[in-house]
């Protein structure tokens, strides 16, 4: 890479450097609809926002659910959109949840004891967005969308979950108009548990099929916080007017 | 009411240059080294969608996903996605008469210049 004068990144990652013509098709789409007056920037900006930061509150709450109310658990079989939707999870009008395209057919996948399933996208990175949020990194790499199709056991091993051998192991294909979601099998110790508590141990790679819920185990993953340096005064909890 | 089933089967030209010159995010990366398998512009085409659905009532939501299901399997099947979404997009508007296909061709070529401004 020697020989031109650009600053240097070291260890970023690179980037196309070159513009496409579905970046310029997209751009001047958005901006005519604009002054067309189909939505403003503003709206863009908060969608695109809103898209960027979709999370899998809503999955676990639809898993926790299944688990204690049978007729739910029924719905979300047979219909997953109308369970959903009880969740206040709208596939048809995503705003307030949900993309666009990722209407069309959504199905829940139901583990038992000896039938665990995992979902994968070996075309791309389809993902049940409206009520997973935005996929992991790693579930758009060529490593996962490759592999777990070939051989499932072995790449959820590396995830640490390590499935008996009488397990069936059933990996499902995603594609942009068809998601999945797995309903992973209620883990013993949880009876009586209401089901927020059930909500919080049902995290995205339950949902996801690499992982199983355990007591414990919560959604809230801890993340390091530094106090201030130099705390502004009368910052602490209870303020000033 | 409509759900439009009478998607006009007109071709739009400016749209065949964009996939016949092939600018696909797979080749793209490729070629760059970039291992994300999606384009940095799909979140802003998801947040137009919804914009689209939401804030507008030019095209009604399922005409326009309707639309989307049509044009991606039959007439842009060569595209992957979300290259085939963009696409299909861009013409359910021009052939839904909400965008003039001229209008679209005199911007596409004022955005192009204007970013390839950016990096000269």
């Amino acid at each position: 890479m020697a020989g031109h004068d650009t600053h240097d990144h070291a260890g970023t990652a690179p980037m196309v450097e070159e513009v496409t013509d579905f970046e310029v098709l997209e751009i001047a789409l958005r901006e005519l609809a604009i002054e067309k007056g189909l939505f403003t920037a503003e709206d863009h900006r908060r969608y695109t926002e809103h898209v960027e930061q979709l999370e899998p509150a809503a999955g676990s709450r639809f898993v926790a659910r299944a688990w204690v109310d049978p007729d739910f658990r029924r719905l979300a079989l047979d219909d997953a959109i109308a369970a959903s939707k009880e969740l206040g999870v709208d596939w048809l009008h995503p705003t307030g949840f949900g993309t666009p395209s990722d209407f069309t057919a959504f199905e829940v996948l139901e583990d038992t004891p000896t039938v665990h399933h995992v979902i994968v996208c070996t075309l791309c990175s389809c993902y049940p967005r409206p009520i997973l949020g935005m996929s992991p990194e790693w579930y758009r790499t060529p490593n996962y969308r490759r592999r777990i199709v070939r051989w499932p056991r072995q790449v959820l091993a590396e995830f640490g979950l390590y499935l008996p051998e009488d397990v069936e192991i059933r990996v499902e294909d995603s594609n942009s108009k068809h998601r999945f979601m797995v309903l992973p099998v209620r883990p013993d110790g949880t009876e009586g548990w209401s089901e927020a508590a059930l909500a919080e141990i049902v995290t995205r790679d339950c949902l996801i099929g690499v992982a199983l819920p355990k007591p414990g185990v919560t959604t809230n993953a801890t993340r390091p916080l530094h106090p201030a340096l130099r705390p502004v005064a009368g910052s602490e909890a209870g303020g000033e007017a | 009411m409509t759900t439009g089933h009478d998607l006009p089967s007109a071709r739009v030209r400016t749209l065949e240059r964009i996939v016949e010159h092939d600018q696909t995010w797979g080749r793209m990366a490729a070629r760059y080294g970039v291992t994300n398998p999606v384009p940095p512009w799909k979140s802003s085409l998801d947040a137009m969608c919804d914009a689209l659905d939401e804030e507008g009532a030019t095209l009604p939501v399922l005409t326009r996903r309707d639309d989307e299901d049509r044009l991606s399997r039959d007439v842009y099947g060569s595209l992957p996605h979300p290259e085939n979404q963009l696409v299909a997009l861009a013409h359910s508007l021009v052939t839904r008469h909400v965008i003039d296909e001229a209008e679209l061709a005199d911007r596409l070529a004022a955005v192009r210049a204007r970013l390839d401004a950016a990096g000269a």
